[in-house]
């Protein structure tokens, strides 16, 4: 088995998804977090292929992107679907959580204190109920977005629902019973549970 | 082999490298190109209401990364191996990354600030991003191992997009980056479908 090396700031942000898979699979890994980045960081960042973090390096190579990296991973350890069109839809769910994401943080780092409350009200009282809406109708009998288990579509959902949660009003998941048996689904995963209670509290 | 149908717009948008994917391997698919008006019935029938949508053996997927990694599976462009694949991802999701730069100034509806935030991207941010992808590429014009995959086809599908918005040819000067948009062009597939509908595109 090679050597994982993660390396990100101090921090959840967009390296967590990376750490929920590599505790999912119980693969060992160096968790680097930068503690000085306005030391450090400027001198890390042109080692970086596209001057990011969270960078994975594995067998002397260097990956960038988070989706990229948690994916890689999640293949190694059989997280990422069986066959190719299950791997679609677990990347088809993957990227509709970062369109979430996305469209957080954009709310989230709008200056303007009026536009910002107004694109709150929308993401909070339109966009989230709407889309989880849409994501409830693609969960599967068995609780799960793609086949029988747990995938990284799974995963993702649930990183993404944890960290936009730390910052806007989600939408209830009693009216989500397929969400839900997500949730319960990636929470009791055995390496996942004991990574959520032993996790830092961090600012981000 | 599976069923392929795509939906999508008839412009180059974000079903374009998908189109080329296809074409790159000869792969045949159903090529349904609806108009504006036709959206809004098919709409709510879309897994996240969006397009492109690709049905394969009546399976919906959408989000063009997605798809697009499944079809590069298919026409043997996804990289030989995880940590290939892996890296021809990350240079498909810095593409990405770089699109949302652009719809920002392609929905901008006020001609003055759109005229603003063209300019910051033909002057700055491209050419960050440039610079950036020209260490990526290799000297043979790849950015994964030696050999074409999609990434290669997803970074022409974005200069190909780029060229009618732009007042010169972007990637001047840069070596490697030239030799990828080459090597994609030149691939007998891509060729082929770029003569009979490169220009309505």
């Amino acid at each position: 088995m090679p050597a994982y090396k993660l390396t990100y700031f101090n921090g959840r942000g967009t390296a967590e998804i990376v750490r929920l898979v590599f505790a999912a699979a119980g693969i060992e890994y160096e968790d680097v977090r930068i503690e000085k980045p306005e030391e450090q960081w400027p001198e890390f960042k042109p080692k970086t292929p596209m001057g990011q973090v969270p960078i994975l390096e594995v067998d002397g190579t260097m990956l960038c992107q988070s989706n990229s990296i948690a994916r890689y991973v999640a293949k190694v350890a059989g997280l990422a679907g069986k066959t190719p069109l299950d791997q679609a839809r677990v990347d088809m769910i993957m990227d509709g959580m970062e369109d979430v994401g996305k469209k957080g943080n954009a709310t989230h780092w709008e200056k303007d204190e009026e536009k910002k409350a107004e694109k709150k009200k929308e993401y909070e009282e339109t966009f989230l109920p709407q889309f989880y809406t849409c994501l409830n109708k693609l969960v599967g009998d068995s609780g799960h977005f793609v086949g029988n288990e747990l995938t990284l579509a799974d995963i993702t959902f649930f990183n993404t629902t944890d960290l936009v949660g730390r910052y806007f009003k989600l939408p209830s998941m009693d009216q989500f019973s397929g969400l839900k048996k997500v949730m319960d689904h990636v929470t009791s995963n055995p390496g996942i549970a004991k990574w959520l209670k032993e996790r830092p509290e961090t600012p981000f | 082999m599976p069923t392929y149908k795509l939906t999508y717009f008839k412009h180059w948008g974000r079903g374009g490298v998908l189109r080329l994917l296809f074409a790159a391997d000869g792969i045949e698919f159903e090529d349904v190109r609806i108009e504006r008006e036709q959206w809004p019935e098919l709409k709510p029938k879309t897994p996240m209401g969006q397009i492109p949508i690709l049905e394969v053996d009546g399976t919906m997927i959408c989000q063009r990364r997605a798809i697009g990694r499944l079809i590069a599976k298919e026409a043997g462009l996804a990289g030989k191996t995880p940590l290939e694949e892996a890296r021809a991802d990350m240079i498909v999701d810095g593409l990405a990354d770089l699109e949302g730069k652009i719809v920002d100034f392609f929905i901008e509806q006020d001609e003055k600030r759109k005229q603003e935030k063209i300019k910051e991207f033909a002057e700055k941010t491209l050419p960050t991003f440039l610079v950036t992808y020209e260490k990526l590429a290799s000297s043979g014009g790849h950015f994964v191992g030696n050999a074409l995959t999609w990434a290669d086809v997803d970074f022409f599908a974005m200069m190909f997009f780029l060229k009618d918005h732009l007042p010169s040819d972007p990637l001047q000067g840069y070596v490697n980056l030239n030799k990828v948009r080459d090597n994609v062009s030149s691939h007998p597939g891509i060729a082929g479908w770029l003569e009979k509908e490169g220009a309505s595109q």
